[in-house]
Parts: C-alpha cells; structure tokens; sequence
C-alpha cells in the first residue's frame, strides 16, 4: 500500500506517494532526479549517499522516504560548489558524500578540530584513496 | 538490495502501536531509526509483512534522571543522548564508539539494544552496568535484566507482541574504561572490553557480551590489572571466529583490553 508523504529538498516542497520500502536515496535519484547523491554499498558503510536530513549528516541509504516525510532534506544541489571544489577529487563518486559530510562537521557547535578530521570522516570511503586533498581542503576551515 | 514489500504504520501513541503489533505478531517489525533494520530489509534477511515505525510516539523519546540513576527512551537517537547535560562518561565514552556520526544522527538506544549484535555498544553496556530493561504490551509492561534480555546473537527476549519502551541505568559516574579493537574508526568492534566499578564486560568475542565473572572475583580479591588478570580473561572469555578475526585474536586481543579497562577503572 503507498504512502503519501511531502518533504522539502534543497528547499523545495515535493509531495507524491511513495512505496514503503523505497529509500530515501532512490526517491531522490528516480522520483526527483537528482542524481548527485551516489548510491555505492547501499548498507551504510560507503558514505557515499550521505544528505543532510534536518541540517544533520545521514546515510538516505538507511532511511525510509517515509521517514523523511515533513522533514527537510539537502543533497549535494543544494550546496555550495566551493565547499570542496570537483578538482580536489579524481573519480569524483564520492564527492557528494564528502560534501555532506562536510557540510554537516561544518554547522557543528563547537567546530571540530583539523586533526580530529581523519577519524570523523572515517565513514565516507574514497576508492581512489585520494583522501589528502580532500582533508586538506576542509582542515583549512578549521581550527588548529 | 531492495527490500520486499511490506505495509507501513507510523502510530502516534503508545498504545496503538502497542495493538499493531498485538495484531501481527511476528509478522511486524519496529522501525527505530533504520540504522539495523533498513539494511537488513534491503539484504532482505528480514521480510516483514508490516513495519511499524515509532519515529511519532512521545512516550518512546527522552532522557530523565531518576532516584537512583538515568532511564532513557527507547527512541532516544545516540545525538540526542551526547548532548544531554551531566551524562555519565562511561555512556558518553560508549556512544563514541556508535558507528560514524553520520549514523549518530538516526540510530536509537533501544533499536541497537533490541538488535543485540554481539559487538554492539549498548548491550555490552546494559550487561556491564546491570541495566533493567521496559518491555510493554497490549497485555501489561514487565521488566527484564540485561542478563535475561539478551537471549543469543540478535535475539533479545521480546515476545512477539512486546516492545521496549526504556533502558534503566542506575547511577554510573566514576572512573571506568571503554576500548575496542576495530579496522576502522566507526566500524563494529572486532573486540571490545569495558569495566566499571566491580564489573568487567567483554564483547564482539562470543554471542552475547559477556561478563568476566572470573576477573571480576579476582579484582574484588584485591588483584591487580596485571599478567595474572590477562590469563585469567582469557581463559574465560568466549569467542568465535570469523573472516574478520580468529578465535585466537579475539582471546589474545580481549584479554589484553581487559587488562587495560581494568587498569583505566583504577588509576583514573
């Protein structure tokens, strides 16, 4: 039986049914077409299909769509290019998650610290290994 | 890795959930926050027919400092607790270990408790801090140890019809040590070891966490953390074997946490 739920992504409203065992990261990739969010292990291990869900990091590989009903979601679109710019990477599959990720350490009261960085971003796997640019990028917006 | 289908409720009260799962039994399956459940459906090594999820109900949310401790709502997310105001360190040591923050965010104290994977951070430390666990039903609430809640891997002694509701902790500041061995930081414990107090835990070694009741005594005998306590852990402590680590490693490498929880307990 389908669910009728409405969330807000990147700010705006979508409503529709929906199955219940659609994930949140399929209803954003083949209901909204917003295939910036990568879906890689689709069992939260990856990190790659990482969004903010209420401004808080998430795997929408693990969430529901119908979890997600009246909450307000962000992916990948709906954040700034500069946070870690497409360069920093080199197969570019995880970029999106990182983004999120990083967004997310980025809102956090008080901010982590540069050296905590490794172990926070432990959860977004870069196949390419190429994680030093990319850690690079973000200890420079953070302190010590 | 798509799950089979299933019917969806989302209640919004106690008791109508609480009459969902009267009505279906082991045909339903609560949704906490997914961080257990979502993959297992999409592996399909679970296939209910409905899933009720609990995200609305009041009666299931929150923290409260009790007489004699703490008692934590069953959908208490793990981002909720590490910001609850003079929480004990030895569960914000435990939280810490929860996965990546990323899963932080969504997971429950009572959907890792009820899922009761061996190396999980909260049933190792229900065991460890003899916590008592709220089960209801549409037939009454009844209380169970961490002992007799957890019934073997991945099977806690809900019958079909139950839910937990809350976790009670008694008051556990003080020193204490928390450590686990894992490939990397986030990922579920290959080993673990926690002591607080009189009591030692092992866990991710056997099938459920495990007490060392041998080290305990020693410790109460007046022992120290050294050798002697190393050889005693290991010779009690289950563990199996896997593609991850051998039985071996997790005895060596328990035994060796075990040693350095107790020392942490003691000196700090």
């Amino acid at each position: 039986m389908n669910v009728e739920i409405s969330l807000a992504v990147n700010g705006r409203e979508w409503a529709g049914e929906v199955e219940p065992r659609l994930t949140l990261a399929d209803l954003l990739r083949d209901h909204l077409a917003l295939t910036g969010t990568h879906l890689g292990c689709e069992h939260g291990v990856c990190g790659a299909c990482t969004v903010l869900l209420d401004g808080q990091a998430a795997r929408s590989c693990l969430t529901l769509a119908v979890q997600a009903d009246g909450r307000q979601v962000t992916t990948v679109e709906g954040l700034s290019e500069d946070l870690l710019p497409r360069e920093l990477f080199q197969c570019g599959f995880c970029r999106s998650g990182f983004v999120c990720s990083a967004e997310a350490l980025l809102r956090r009261e008080p901010l982590p610290r540069a050296v905590e960085l490794p172990e926070l971003l432990a959860g977004n796997i870069c196949r390419c290994t190429g994680y030093e640019p990319i850690l690079d990028a973000l200890s420079a917006r953070l302190p010590g | 890795m798509k799950s089979s289908p299933f019917d969806y409720h989302r209640p919004e009260s106690l008791a109508e959930a609480l009459s969902l799962f009267a009505e279906w039994g082991e045909e339903a399956r609560a949704l906490a926050g997914g961080q257990s459940l979502v993959p297992m459906l999409a592996m399909r090594l679970a296939r209910p027919a409905v899933v009720v999820d609990l995200a609305r109900i009041p009666e299931l949310r929150g923290v409260a400092r009790t007489a004699g401790g703490w008692r934590i709502g069953t959908m208490t997310r793990e981002v909720e607790l590490e910001r609850v105001a003079g929480l004990p360190p030895i569960i914000a040591a435990a939280i810490s270990h929860i996965g990546h923050f990323q899963i932080r965010t969504q997971g429950t104290v009572g959907g890792s408790l009820v899922h009761l994977d061996p190396a999980g951070e909260w049933p190792a430390l229900s065991m460890l801090l003899e916590a008592t666990l709220e089960l209801a039903s549409s037939r009454g609430s009844r209380r169970l140890s961490a002992r007799e809640f957890a019934l073997a891997p991945m099977l806690a002694a809900l019958e079909p019809d139950e839910l937990l509701v809350a976790v009670e902790l008694p008051d556990c500041g003080g020193p204490f040590g928390f450590e686990e061995v894992e490939r990397r930081p986030g990922d579920f414990a290959l080993v673990g070891a926690a002591c607080h107090g009189a009591s030692v835990v092992a866990f991710g070694t056997g099938r459920v966490p495990q007490r060392l009741t041998g080290c305990e005594a020693h410790m109460a005998a007046g022992g120290g953390s050294g050798l002697e306590l190393r050889k005693l852990a290991e010779d009690e402590m289950e563990a199996h074997g896997d593609i991850h680590a051998s039985a071996a490693y997790r005895r060596q490498v328990g035994a060796r946490l075990v040693e350095r929880v107790v020392g942490a307990a003691a000196a700090a």
